[in-house]
């Protein structure tokens, strides 16, 4: 599936500066050819039309490069100029498709196992999609246990090329005292993703719309945290309304960094945005919803702390702690 | 392999087909509860086929973990017991090494007399006998001691379960340096050896800050220059004080080193992870096992042959040809002046050296020593006696006279030796370890490049800190 040029095999033979320089052109050729299939794919899918244009911006190249990248990828039959701009054709967005279930797979690798900060996952998997040998996106797949969704809520297609629906509704067109649980981020454009980011939004949250103001701002309640978005980001959040309104769903649920020095509780859950490695780890040691823990001791500047779990001491810095939540006893649950 | 298999490929492909569709139907916390259910009936079996004991009203280990543990006396017990660690290594080693010395030298004597005797040519026996024997003589006289005397008291420690705990009470400055707080565990192998050091920095899941971990595993000096730094620390450093308070300040020196080794391993930690690796400081979760009492044998077995005699081993594999090529390096005559190999050489390093605090002998021995720091100091003295081969005088009043007086060593040139061999390139096997760890030359580049341009700076700072001040 992967593009090469049809004398590329030839060069590639080649060695010394001249074969390192051209082989590095076709592959800085083929990545155009991949982002350009995306860009295609993306118009397609939010029903905007691609045009020479739009193709030349989202490449960041001249618009005379552009008609000549779109003039290659038409005589490989990847896409055709349709009356109202550019279209994939069947085999172009197959291969779109396979470039963007490695970007995904690779942004949720990153995330959950390399544990790189969110906003600069994107760019990594921006290079690593393309990437891709032998059947080593499926091998991916397979030991990130078939996700179906990357880190910021998006699906990622399968091995056959099916994509999903984005799921969920915007913020913006949820009415004021309903609650949902956060299903998508939109990861573009990259300064309203960064304030999602820095005010810890994550797939998984739970999420009750307070009020809106006059001047646009959304008062949120999100795990006992009260936020005010704007009106940017409350667009970029999709939700999903919650099947059952479990009550300690909303209100403040108490965390484990919160627990007093030899005070004991019983863990509920670990939150949905703790994933991959670090909340294996915790359900191995134990950590599994149910168990009583109590704090032990308290490490310099209360960092990290020593927490008894089923006979033994586990030391947890406070940002694990903080994703421990535990179960409201005055409920009786 | 078809006709074992109970299932035709055809049902094998349905079954795949089901596993997929199933997939899509299930609860995201499927794994979750599957772990929840693996410790539910673990806990079921257990309490049908254990017995508690009535729980104690004193239980030792949590009174223990209450100091160890404190944030207030546990970083100070630590430094606490890794002085007397050193300290005990100092006063210990001392006598031994003597004679033991005084033992294979006199064994060196007797077979070049008898060698003369038979009629070998001079350097037949200059090259055997004053070279690759004495070379491995003073490797072992000089290691052996400290590392009976140090390794044994590391091992009880780990086998306490205390390491661990040094993990937990350092975790904070390794989460500001935006390392993983397991690095203070491999940190510590790295005392005993570099290279064991950055194996063990397999235990960090997070290949961020695995990388950093390999990269300053480096800036805590190894049992390879411990002997170095504990010569200089009892030669130059302690000797200039009261003879009662000497071996305490020697240890005390030691001791700093190491703390400044691991203030270094913090800073590039930051340095690092502020610019090459960028990212935050991922999950830590740590197991603080309940405390066992040592098992003597196993101390002994693991101290001793694991670490000791496998250390002793790799330097005397890198010794004897060291040595050989010291004494190539002191008996071949070249240039106009007819000076040896080693003082031209020497004599072509002394204006870098003498920029840094050190001189172009120093340099010299590091440079023979790539292959194992541990011949630092025989190489170095050997240069400096100019008779063509190791000195076998080991007391140290007459090392401090050949050192001070007749080589114009100061202070200056005593901490400064000590601050480079702290952070100066890894040793062959260290280098060699991080690439098979990271499979990448250009981050083996930079761990054994990086912590010599440290050194560099470092002693460069220092010196002329020091010539400014008019000190040194």
């Amino acid at each position: 599936m992967i593009l090469t040029n049809q004398n590329s095999d030839a060069k590639s033979q080649q060695s010394g500066l001249w074969g390192w320089l051209s082989r590095w052109k076709a592959r800085r050729q083929q990545h155009r050819m991949e982002d350009l299939l995306k860009h295609l794919h993306a118009c397609e899918r939010r029903r905007r039309t691609a045009s020479v244009e739009s193709a030349a911006g989202f490449l960041h190249v001249s618009t005379r490069r552009a008609m000549t990248l779109i003039a290659q990828a038409e005589a490989r039959g990847l896409l055709r100029r349709a009356a109202n701009g550019l279209a994939l054709t069947d085999h172009g967005r197959e291969l779109a498709m396979a470039v963007l279930r490695a970007h995904r797979l690779w942004e949720r690798y990153l995330a959950d196992e390399a544990g790189m900060p969110l906003p600069r996952v994107h760019a990594t998997a921006n290079r690593l999609e393309h990437e891709r040998v032998g059947d080593q996106v499926d091998e991916l797949d397979a030991v990130l246990g078939f996700p179906h969704t990357d880190p910021h809520g998006d699906p990622i297609p399968s091995a056959a090329g099916q994509l999903a629906a984005v799921p969920g509704i915007a913020l913006t067109d949820w009415s004021t005292g309903e609650a949902g649980h956060i299903v998508h981020l939109e990861d573009e454009p990259a300064f309203v993703f960064r304030q999602i980011v820095d005010l810890k939004l994550m797939p998984g949250q739970r999420l009750q719309l307070q009020s809106v103001d006059e001047h646009g701002q959304y008062e949120v309640n999100i795990d006992g945290r009260t936020l005010l978005l704007s009106p940017q980001v409350a667009a970029n959040v999709y939700l999903e309304p919650l099947q059952e309104l479990h009550p300690t769903a909303i209100a403040a649920p108490r965390r484990l960094s919160e627990l007093h020095q030899s005070e004991a509780a019983v863990i509920d859950r670990i939150d949905d945005s703790l994933r991959g490695l670090s909340r294996r780890r915790l359900l191995d040691l134990g950590m599994t919803p149910g168990t009583v823990v109590s704090a032990e001791h308290t490490a310099m500047f209360r960092d990290p702390t020593a927490y008894r779990v089923r006979g033994t001491l586990v030391a947890l810095r406070r940002e694990q702690a903080d994703r421990i939540l535990l179960r409201d006893e005055s409920t009786g649950e | 392999m078809t006709q074992l298999s109970p299932f035709t490929s055809h049902e094998v492909a349905d079954l795949l087909d089901e596993a997929q569709r199933v997939r899509g139907s299930l609860d995201r916390g499927f794994r979750d509860h599957l772990v929840e259910s693996i410790y539910h009936d673990a806990a079921a079996i257990a309490g049908r086929v254990t017995r508690r004991g009535k729980a104690a009203g004193f239980d030792l280990d949590r009174v223990i973990d209450r100091i160890v543990l404190s944030p207030v006396l546990g970083l100070p017990l630590m430094l606490l017991l890794l002085g007397l660690i050193f300290w005990t290594t100092i006063i210990g080693a001392n006598y031994p090494s003597q004679m033991l010395a005084t033992g294979l030298f006199w064994i060196e004597a007797q077979a070049a007399a008898m060698f003369e005797a038979m009629g070998a040519p001079w350097w037949l026996t200059g090259f055997i006998w004053h070279g690759v024997y004495r070379g491995l003589a003073w490797v072992i006289s000089v290691m052996l001691p400290p590392m009976a005397i140090f390794f044994p008291c590391f091992t009880i420690l780990e086998d306490l379960g205390y390491l661990p705990r040094v993990a937990y009470n350092l975790d904070w400055l390794f989460k500001k340096s935006g390392g993983h707080g397991k690095q203070a565990l491999t940190m510590s192998m790295g005392f005993g050896c570099n290279a064991a050091g950055v194996i063990a920095c397999r235990v960090i899941d997070s290949p961020r800050e695995r990388l950093i971990a390999i990269l300053t595993n480096n800036f805590v000096p190894c049992n390879g220059r411990y002997p170095t730094l504990i010569l200089i620390a009892m030669v130059i450093v302690g000797a200039g004080f009261a003879p009662t308070a000497a071996s305490a300040i020697a240890a005390a020196s030691v001791l700093m080193v190491v703390v400044i080794g691991v203030i270094a391993t913090l800073l590039a930690s930051a340095l690092l992870s502020h610019t090459l690796l960028k990212g935050q400081a991922s999950a830590f979760t740590l197991e603080l096992p309940s405390y066992r009492r040592p098992n003597i044998g196993r101390i002994i077995y693991t101290s001793l042959i694991d670490r000791t005699i496998f250390v002793l081993l790799r330097a005397i594999a890198t010794a004897a040809p060291a040595g050989a090529v010291i004494w190539l390096l002191g008996n071949i005559h070249a240039g106009a002046s007819g000076g040896t190999l080693d003082q031209h050489v020497a004599g072509f390093l002394d204006p870098l050296g003498h920029l840094i605090g050190l001189d172009g002998v120093i340099l010299l021995a590091y440079i023979i020593a790539i292959p194992a720091n541990e011949i630092v100091v025989p190489t170095m003295l050997m240069v400096y006696m100019s008779t063509g081969m190791m000195t076998e005088d080991v007391s140290h009043d007459s090392l401090r006279q050949v050192l001070v007086e007749q080589h114009g060593w100061t202070m200056l040139t005593a901490i400064n030796l000590m601050l480079f061999s702290l952070l100066h390139n890894p040793c062959a096997t260290t280098i060699i370890t991080m690439w098979k760890e990271t499979r990448s030359l250009r981050w083996t580049a930079l761990g054994a490049v990086g912590p010599l341009v440290v050194a560099f700076a470092v002693c460069f700072i220092v010196a002329q800190a020091a010539h400014l001040f008019g000190l040194g």
